[in-house]
């Protein structure tokens, strides 16, 4: 008995994380596409998890599938909207309809292309699979990239301070 | 696991936020399929970093930057839409045009 679990984790974990994307994508109701979101956003740090990359997968779901979708769904709650439902429109009728029509569906489908071709075109060297320790993350953060880290602190405190303005109700105080 | 077999899914997954971004009209919608296209390039960036980097750290890094600037930007992008939201009741991008020439 000789299983790849590996192989067997990683078609796994595509299945999950492409048909929750494909879902995002193409359902209607904007609440459904948010929960099938965090789905594909957990499948992902499963991926991370594969690379060996432990510590952005625990960040991955934190930050992601914690916060970025707590946001979201609040937001889907305070924006009151009125067709959260949204309509539902066949695929073929997606693809012609007359806002853009088929061309979104091109577009993705020759970057796409374009890629996959590129990749079979000239097949990517194996590597060796070295992998990163958190110690060693923790230290390259703090000396190699230590101007860019403290600006994206700067930058996550002037977003923060932007979203409380933007959201703020007008005439207030 | 080869590399081709993760940068063939973040091909595919960016495909499919690419796609999502430009069809759907829902602003919230839209900010998602924009977190699912820098998902990809996440994976992207540590699959690489994992199998061909000569420093295995750096993608991980530039993964942890890519998670910051998303975060900020889902912060900023459901704020300016709940002000969008709180004044027309749609969050339709296609009734936003008031900057429209």
């Amino acid at each position: 008995m000789n299983v790849n679990w590996q192989m067997v984790a990683f078609a796994f974990l595509t299945g999950v994380t492409l048909y929750s994307a494909f879902r995002v994508v193409t359902t209607p109701n904007v609440t459904h596409a948010a929960l099938y979101l965090a789905v594909a956003f957990v499948g992902i740090a499963g991926y991370y998890l594969l690379l060996g990359a432990e510590f952005l997968a625990a960040v991955q779901v934190l930050v992601y599938a914690g916060a970025v979708m707590t946001v979201m769904v609040f937001a889907i709650m305070l924006s009151g909207m009125s067709d959260i439902r949204g309509q539902r429109l066949s695929l073929f009728k997606q693809l012609t309809s007359p806002y853009w029509g088929i061309f979104p569906f091109l577009i993705a489908a020759a970057l796409v292309g374009t890629i996959l071709a590129a990749y079979s075109r000239s097949p990517l060297p194996a590597g060796d699979g070295r992998t990163a320790s958190l110690a060693d993350l923790g230290k390259a953060l703090l000396s190699t990239y230590l101007v860019p880290f403290e600006v994206a602190s700067v930058l996550l405190l002037a977003a923060m301070v932007g979203a409380i303005i933007l959201s703020r109700r007008e005439g207030e105080n | 696991m080869p590399l081709s077999a993760f940068v063939t899914v973040s091909a595919v997954l960016f495909g499919m936020g690419l796609y999502g971004a430009l069809r759907r009209t829902n602003a919230i919608t839209i900010l998602m399929c924009i977190e699912l296209m820098l998902n990809a390039v996440n994976i992207n960036m540590i699959a690489f970093s994992r199998h061909l980097s000569p420093d295995p750290v750096r993608g991980q890094a530039f993964a942890v930057f890519i998670m910051t600037l998303a975060a900020a930007e889902v912060s900023v992008g459901l704020a300016i839409m709940l002000a969008i939201a709180r004044r027309r009741r749609a969050v339709d991008v296609n009734e936003v045009n008031t900057l429209k020439g």
